[in-house]
C-alpha cells in the first residue's frame, strides 16, 4: 500500500514537470490554443463567404418523371418554367437507372424523381411523395435543390391542394451535412499534428539536451516514465480538445451570423452547415482517440529520430500525408468505397476508423459492431505503436 | 552503515564494446577490474575516448556489459539494478536541465521522483541551493543562468536525493575557480562527514590531487594504474601526478624517457 503510493507521487513529479515545462513554452501553448481556433473559425469565414457567393450560381438537375398522371406531368412543366427563377441551368432528363449510375460515379449534383404513382397517390390519399437526391458537398446543388424543394411545396399545396406533401431527401455523401464533413477532416488534421510538438520534445528533445541520461537513471522504470510521459502529453491535449470546442462554437457563430444576414434565401444554412451541438460529445471522444494514437505514433519516431528537428519532420510527414488522403476522400464520398491495394492501405490507416466512427454516428448508418471494429483497431494500432515506443524506449542506444 | 561490509563498488573483468561484430566495433572498455570502498572519493581520468564515461554508464546501468561483472553497494547491476538506483546519482557529462522551469524546481521535480517528501525536498533544495550560492535565484527560470550556474544546479540536484554513491562526469567542467572550489570543499565534506562515495572524471589534475583519495588512469579502455596519487607518483618515479598520467598514456613520461 504505502510503496505503491510512494511509487505513483514519483510518477506525480515526472508528469507535474513534463506539463510545466510545456505550459511555460509560450509559443508551443499558444499553437495549442490558436491552432483549434484558427482552423474552425476561417472554415466558417470561409464557408459563409463562399456559399454567400456560389449559391446565386446556377446549377445542372437531373430529372425523372415517372409519372404518367396529369399532376406530375404539370408540376414537371412548372418547374421547368420557373427554371431561371430556381437557379436550374439545365434540366437534364434521365431514367431511374441512369441516375443510380450518376450517383455511384459520384457526379450528380441534384437529382429529382417523381415517381410513378405520385398523380394516384395525390387523388387517393391526398398525399404525395417527391424523391431528392443531393450532393451536399456542392453548395450550389445544394442550394439550388432547396429551392426547388420550396417551390414544389408552394406549387402543391397552392395548386393542388393537399394535405400533405413528403420529401424523401437523400444526401450522396454518407455525412448529413456539409458540416459533419469538415468537422471530421478538420478533427484529423489538426488532432493528428497537435501532439507531435509536444511528443518530440518530450523524447527527442529531452536526448537532443542531454537530459535524458539522469532521468533514466531515476528508480522507476522505463515504462512508468514511458506512461508518466504518456498522461502529460494527454493532459495537455485536453487543452487542445477544449480549444476545439470554442473553435466549433465560434465556427457555428460564423454560420449563423452569416444566416442571419441573408434573409430571402431558402436554404437554411444554420441547419445545413452548422456542426450539431449535440454530436460534440462524440467529436470530442474521436479526436481523443486520433489524439492518443497520434501520440503512440509520435512516441516510436521520436524514440528512433536523432534529433527534435528530425522527429518533428518525419512526425508530420508520416501523420499529415494519410491524414490529408483521407480527409479530401471524405468529401469525395465514402472513404470505405475503394477496393484493391488503394483501398486496403485507406483501411489500415487509423484515423480511417475515427472518420468511419464520425460518419456512422452522424449518418445513422453505423452498427454497434461496426463501430466497435473502428474502435478496437484504433486502440489496438495505439497499444501496438506505444508497445513498440515502450521497446525502443528500453534500448541502451536511447541515450546516445 | 549498510548492510555490506565490502567495496561499494567493484568490478569483474568489466568490457563494454559497441558494435560487437561490425565494421563499426569499439571496445570501449576492457576488463577493467576495480575496487572502490565507501567513503572514498576516487577520481577516473584518462584522455578523450578513453571510456570514463562509458564505465560510468555502466555502473548506473544505463548500459549492459558486453562481458565481466559489476557491484554497486553489493548489487548487480545488471540483474539488481532496480536496488541500486534509489541509493545513486548521477552527473552526466554535458548534462542538459529542464531550462523551463526554476532552480528551485529542477531540485525538487527531480528529489520527487525519488520518492523523496515534499517538505523534505524543499528542505533539502533551499540548503544546497544556498551552499552553491544560487538562493537568490533560486525562483528563476534556468534558461536564463549562464553554463556555469547551470552546472552549479545540477551538482546540487545530484545531492538532493542523498545518495551513498554518488558518480560525476566532469562536475566542475565550465564551472569557474571559486565555484569549482565550492563544489570541491562541499565533495570533500560529504565523503567525510556522511560517507558518501564519490567517482569522478576529470581532465583537472589539480582537482584529482587535492580531492581524490585514490585515482585510476584509464587508457583506451583499459585500466593503466590505480592506486593513491602518493603510490602512482613514487611508482613511476614522477614529479606529480601529471607526469604519471602522460608517461602511462603517451608512453614517454618525462623523466622516465630522460632516466
Ligand atoms: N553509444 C556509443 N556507440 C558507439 N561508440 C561509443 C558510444 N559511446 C562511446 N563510444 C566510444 O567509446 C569510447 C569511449 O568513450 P567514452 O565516452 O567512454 O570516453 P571518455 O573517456 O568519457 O571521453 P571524454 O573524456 O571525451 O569524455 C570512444 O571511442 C567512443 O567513441
Ligand atoms: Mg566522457
Amino acid at each position: 500500500m504505502v510503496k505503491g503510493r510512494v511509487m505513483d507521487k514519483k510518477v506525480y513529479w515526472l508528469i507535474k514537470k513534463e506539463v510545466k515545462s510545456i505550459v511555460r513554452s509560450r509559443w508551443l501553448m499558444l499553437g495549442f490554443i490558436i491552432s483549434p481556433i484558427f482552423a474552425w473559425m476561417f472554415q466558417g469565414a470561409f464557408l459563409s463567404f463562399v456559399v454567400g457567393e456560389t449559391t446565386v450560381e446556377p446549377s445542372d438537375v437531373y430529372m425523372t418523371l415517372e409519372d404518367n398522371g396529369p399532376l406530375g406531368q404539370q408540376l414537371f412543366r412548372s418547374i421547368v418554367n420557373h427554371s431561371e427563377d430556381l437557379r436550374i441551368r439545365q434540366i437534364i432528363n434521365i431514367t431511374r437507372e441512369e441516375g443510380q449510375q450518376l450517383i455511384a460515379e459520384r457526379r450528380l449534383t441534384v437529382w429529382i424523381v417523381i415517381p410513378e404513382n405520385f398523380t394516384y397517390l395525390l387523388n387517393t390519399t391526398h398525399s404525395c411523395l417527391v424523391e431528392f437526391y443531393v450532393n451536399t458537398g456542392n453548395f450550389r446543388a445544394t442550394s439550388v435543390a432547396w429551392l426547388i424543394r420550396g417551390f414544389i411545396y408552394s406549387q402543391i399545396t397552392r395548386i393542388i391542394v393537399v394535405q400533405e406533401v413528403q420529401f424523401s431527401w437523400e444526401t450522396i455523401a454518407p455525412e448529413r451535412t456539409y458540416g459533419h464533413q469538415l468537422a471530421i477532416f478538420l478533427i484529423m488534421l489538426t488532432s493528428v499534428v497537435a501532439p507531435a510538438p509536444y511528443v518530440s520534445q518530450s523524447f527527442a528533445g529531452e536526448r537532443e539536451r542531454h537530459t535524458l541520461e539522469a532521468l533514466l537513471v531515476v528508480p522507476m522504470s522505463r515504462l512508468k516514465i514511458l506512461a508518466a510521459k504518456l498522461v502529460a502529453g494527454l493532459v495537455i491535449t485536453v487543452i487542445y480538445t477544449g480549444f476545439t470546442v470554442v473553435g466549433v462554437l465560434l465556427y457555428n457563430l460564423s454560420i449563423i451570423i452569416r444566416d442571419a444576414g441573408l434573409p430571402d434565401e431558402p436554404i437554411d444554412y444554420t441547419a445545413f452547415y452548422t456542426v450539431n451541438l449535440a454530436s460534440l460529445p462524440l467529436i470530442v471522444f474521436c479526436q481523443f482517440l486520433v489524439l492518443l494514437c497520434a501520440i503512440g505514433i509520435g512516441v516510436v519516431i521520436s524514440c528512433l529520430a536523432r534529433d527534435q528537428a528530425t522527429a518533428e519532420a518525419v512526425n508530420n510527414f508520416a501523420l499529415l500525408i494519410p491524414t490529408m488522403v483521407i480527409g479530401i476522400l471524405g468529401f469525395a464520398g465514402s472513404i470505405s468505397a475503394f477496393g484493391g491495394l488503394f483501398g486496403t492501405f485507406v483501411m489500415l490507416v487509423p484515423f480511417t476508423h475515427a472518420i468511419l466512427i464520425l460518419n456512422g454516428v452522424l449518418s445513422g448508418a453505423a452498427t454497434p459492431i461496426s463501430l466497435m471494429g473502428n474502435m478496437l483497431y484504433l486502440l489496438g494500432f495505439t497499444v501496438a505503436t506505444l508497445l513498440i515506443g515502450a521497446k525502443l524506449f528500453e534500448r541502451e542506444a536511447i541515450i546516445s | 552503515m549498510s548492510a555490506h561490509d565490502g567495496p561499494v563498488i567493484r568490478t569483474e573483468e568489466l568490457t563494454k564494446v559497441f558494435s560487437p561484430g561490425t565494421r563499426r566495433e569499439v571496445v570501449a572498455l576492457d576488463s577493467v577490474t576495480m575496487e572502490v570502498g565507501r567513503g572514498e572519493v576516487f577520481g577516473l581520468i584518462g584522455p578523450n575516448g578513453a571510456g570514463k564515461t562509458t564505465l560510468i554508464r555502466l555502473l548506473v546501468g544505463l548500459l549492459r556489459p558486453t562481458r565481466g561483472r559489476a557491484w554497486v553497494l553489493g548489487k548487480d547491476v545488471v540483474t539488481e539494478i532496480e536496488d541500486i538506483r534509489p541509493r545513486v546519482a548521477l552527473l552526466p557529462q554535458e548534462a542538459g536541465i529542464y531550462e523551463r522551469l526554476t532552480a528551485r524546481e529542477n531540485l525538487v521535480y527531480y528529489g520527487g521522483m525519488y520518492g523523496i517528501d515534499e517538505d523534505e525536498l524543499y528542505r533539502r533544495a533551499d540548503t544546497l541551493l544556498e551552499i552553491v550560492g544560487l538562493s537568490d535565484r533560486a525562483d528563476e527560470q534556468v534558461k536564463r543562468f549562464s553554463g556555469g550556474m547551470k552546472r552549479k544546479v545540477l551538482v546540487a540536484r545530484a545531492l538532493i536525493i542523498e545518495p551513498e554513491v554518488i558518480f560525476l562526469d566532469e562536475p566542475t567542467t565550465g564551472v569557474d575557480t571559486i565555484g569549482a572550489r565550492i563544489v570541491r570543499n562541499l565533495l570533500r565534506r560529504l565523503s567525510s562527514e556522511d560517507d558518501l562515495t564519490i567517482v569522478l572524471t576529470t581532465h583537472d589534475m589539480v582537482e584529482v590531487s587535492e580531492l581524490c583519495h585514490r585515482v585510476g588512469i584509464l587508457n583506451e579502455g583499459r585500466l593503466v594504474a590505480i592506486g593513491r596519487p602518493s603510490e602512482l607518483e613514487e611508482k613511476y618515479r614522477a614529479a606529480d601526478l601529471e607526469e604519471v598520467f602522460m608517461g602511462l598514456v603517451t608512453g614517454e613520461g618525462v623523466y622516465g624517457g630522460e632516466a
